[in-house]
Order: structure tokens, then sequence, then C-alpha cells
């Protein structure tokens, strides 16, 4: 073979080389930074790139995307004392490639670092009850600080959560006794006040009807003592008339009327179906006497007169004597 | 070796554009291309020594790099989302509200769920700004 041909295969082995090695073709998502004897020059950009392979090489390949890094699980004492274990999430994305790949080596650890002492810092200033009730704000204070801590990497932490915050056992156990005994003692106070008012509407119920019923007794009352006063009115206009109509007539008038309720009550109880034998006293004597009277009544009433022409008959519903 | 001729160069332009497809990775492409145009050059003078034609496979190799990359430039390639991957430069132009009051040229505002550091003129806290540009992960802004 001579010299011309070594040389040919050597300029196509060079050329081939020169081909692989200086075509750089960079996926959407990443990019690569460029180092021209070892120092940063530029940053490769997605799509076909070329570099001269003899002075420039690839330094680094960054992820361009959002990335989420595990925070592990980490021991935290808070600032009343109660241990919790706390796990979180963080998620960045690289900027500025140059930054992120010559700013800091081990990126990724660097800020798992930087966040598991920042959640001891932060979450070690709280108590337990902060803590597990202002997850938020938590979250907010630890982006702050990462992300301020992150800027001068060209990284830009977007978010930090937390994700799990568990107290040990004994004390959830606690935490749950303390909540039942909570509502147990709201229960207590809401029956002791549900027997109260009831005590109380009972009691105003009795009252009220109390009143009541008084009420109605002072007003029957009133109504009696009318009742009875419009009664002896009565009885005394009655007897005024009456006496006027003796002052005017004869006291045999009054015997006519006497007889007669007389005679009407001895009726009465001598019908009665269940009255066999009656024991009342009865002075026979003096329904005779007032029959008596009504005979004197009339004879009476007969003397003013001129004689009758036929014999004096008694009124009907009289019996004769 | 002698016996070379331009079939021999468009088997291997064929045979190397299909390697391309099946493992991407943009090299064998120009190889191929190249291999496909020394072809080209052997059909014409079929004379042409062996050797020749190696050293013209790769100085086209080497020239069809470089020129495509020329082209390229000067056409890039049309994309729905140019700011795909450049999280800053997706916010150049919306307003926000200023959290921390710009001071000695920093502060920091909130943008969807997180915050920015952003630089510019010392302003009060509460200021509507714009966002004009970006350096890393810190928004250039002005008052709006």
């Amino acid at each position: 073979m001579t010299g011309f041909s070594i040389f040919v295969l050597l300029v196509l082995v060079l050329a081939v080389l020169l081909v692989v090695m200086g075509v750089k073709a960079v996926p959407q998502g990443r990019e690569y930074t460029v180092e021209r004897f070892g120092r940063y020059t530029r940053t490769l950009t997605p799509g076909l790139n070329l570099i001269v392979p003899l002075v420039d090489r690839i330094g680094a390949k960054l992820s361009m995307m959002e990335t989420v890094l595990d925070v592990p699980q980490q021991d935290v004492i808070t600032r009343d004392n109660a241990l919790v274990t706390v796990d979180g999430v963080v998620f960045f994305q690289v900027l500025d490639a140059a930054r992120a790949a010559y700013e800091v080596s081990h990126l990724e650890n660097a800020i798992l670092n930087l966040t598991m002492t920042n959640v001891r810092t932060v979450m070690g200033s709280m108590d337990l009850d902060e803590l597990l009730s202002q997850r938020d704000k938590i979250n907010a204070q630890l982006l702050t600080v990462v992300d301020e801590a992150t800027t001068s990497w060209g990284v830009k932490v977007t978010r930090i959560e937390i994700k799990d915050i568990s107290p040990p056992r004994d004390l959830v156990d606690s935490m749950g006794r303390q909540m039942k005994a909570e509502r147990d003692k709201r229960a207590a106070i809401l029956e002791a006040e549900g027997l109260r008012q009831a005590a109380i509407l009972k009691a105003e119920g009795e009252k009220q009807a109390t009143i009541l019923a008084a009420e109605g007794r002072r007003e029957a009352a009133f109504r009696d003592a009318e009742a009875r006063e419009r009664e002896a009115e009565a009885e005394a206009r009655a007897t005024a008339v009456v006496s006027q109509a003796i002052g005017a007539g004869s006291v045999q008038a009054v015997n006519y009327f006497v007889a007669q309720r007389y005679v009407a009550a001895l009726e009465k109880v001598a019908s009665a179906p269940n009255q066999k034998v009656l024991m009342m006293p009865l002075e026979a004597a003096s329904v005779i006497g007032s029959i008596a009277g009504i005979g004197e009544l009339a004879r009476e009433a007969f003397a003013t007169r001129p004689a009758p022409t036929l014999p004096p008959t008694l009124p009907p519903g009289i019996p004769p004597a | 070796m002698s016996g070379i001729e331009f079939w021999h160069w468009l088997s291997l332009g064929a045979i190397l554009a299909v390697v391309e497809m099946v493992a991407p990775g943009v090299y064998f492409l120009w190889l191929g291309i190249a291999a496909l145009l020394v072809g080209g050059v052997a059909w014409l003078w079929p004379d042409l020594h062996w050797q020749y034609q190696v050293l013209l496979f790769a100085l086209f190799a080497i020239a069809d790099v470089t020129l495509s990359r020329r082209w390229m430039r000067a056409r890039p390639a049309v994309t729905d989302q140019p700011h795909l991957n450049r999280r800053g430069e997706q916010y150049v132009g919306r307003l926000l509200t200023l959290d921390q009051p710009i001071v000695d040229g920093v502060g920091r505002a909130h943008v969807e769920d997180t915050m920015w550091r952003v630089s510019g003129p010392d302003l009060p806290a509460g200021q509507r700004i714009r966002v004009v540009g970006v350096d890393g992960a810190t928004l250039r802004v002005e008052a709006a």
C-alpha cells in the first residue's frame, strides 16, 4: 500500500470522527454546556448543534424540565418538644444551565440538603398545633428561604410541599382522647342546658295554669256575688210587692198561695215512683188550716158582694175540705 | 480496492440513511449524504481513482455538515412553543403585583403559585409591574 493510500484512509477516519463528534443534537428539555479547553464557552440549546471536536467538549448535560425531589423522612423537634417525623417534596427547574452546572456541584444533593435543614429550622420554631394546622405557612416560608439560596445556582425552586407530618403514636392517641373529651364536654353541657330549659318551661306552664285557675275562680266569685245581689234585689222587690198587695188586700191572700204550694208538693211526693214508704213531717192540721184560710178568703170576698144565687163552689184543683 | 464504482457509494449512502433512521444520532445522515454525493461524482467520472473518491467523501462529509448548519441558521425550524423549557421567558410582558418592595434593585413578586425574584428600579410593595426580561431565575421588571 502506498503512503498516499494510508493518508487517504487516515483522512477518512478523521472526517468520520469529526462528523460523529462534532454533531450534537440536543433533545427538547435539555441543554448541554460546551467547554473549550476546559473553560465554559456556551450552552447548546435544543436542536442541531455543531462543536469543534478537537477543542470543544461537552461539559454537563442538564435537564431544563421541572424536576421533583423527594425529601426523605426526618425527625424534627418542635418548639414544645414534640418529636415529629416529616417528609416532603421539592419541585425545581434549572433556568440557567451554565450556573447550575458550574456554580454548584451535586445540584440535587445541594437542594435536598438545603431543604432538609430549612425544614428543621422552620418547623422547629413552631408548636405542634401550629405545625399541624399551618402547612401553607410552612410551605411558603420554606419556599422563600430555599428559593433565595438557590437563585445563585440558576435554579428556580417552584414549590416545596410538606407531604406528611406524623407525631409519635402515643401523642396521636392523646390528641384523639383530647378531642373526644372536648366533644363529651360539649355534649354534657348541651344536655344539662336542655334539662334546665325543660324545667323552666314546665314551671312556667304550671305557674300560668295556677294563675288562670285563680283568675277563673275570681271571675266566678264575682259573678256569684252579682247573682246573689240580683237575687236579693229581686226578692226584696217581690217582698215589697207582696207586702203592698197584702197591705191593699187581706192576709188570707198569702195563705192562698201557701196552700197551693203545699198541696202541689204533697202531690209530687205522693206520685214519686220509687218511694213506697214516705216519712215526712206532715201536719195535716196546717194543711187544713191553710184550706180554712182559703175558705175565709172566699167568704170575705163574697161578703163584699151581693149574695150569690148559686151555692158557693170551690175553684178547680182544690180538693174539698 | 480499485474496483469501487458509483454503485458502491450509492449503496453505502442508502445503508447509512437506514442506520440513521434505525438509530437516530444525526451522525450517519451526513455521512450518508456525502456517500450519495461521491456516488454522483463517480457516476460522472468513472475513471476517478479510489483514493480521490475517499478523499472526496471525507471532504463532502465535513462540508455538508457545516453548510447545512449555516442553511439551518438562516431558516430556523418553526415551533409552536418557542418558550418551551424557558420558564422566565413565558412571563415576559405579563403584569404582576409586587409582594415585597424593590430595594436596591431586588424584590419579590407572586407569579402563578410561586414567588419570583424581580429586579428593577426601586418600587413600593403593591405596585403594578410589567416583566420586560429575564436573567436566569430573576425577572427584570419596570413599573406598569
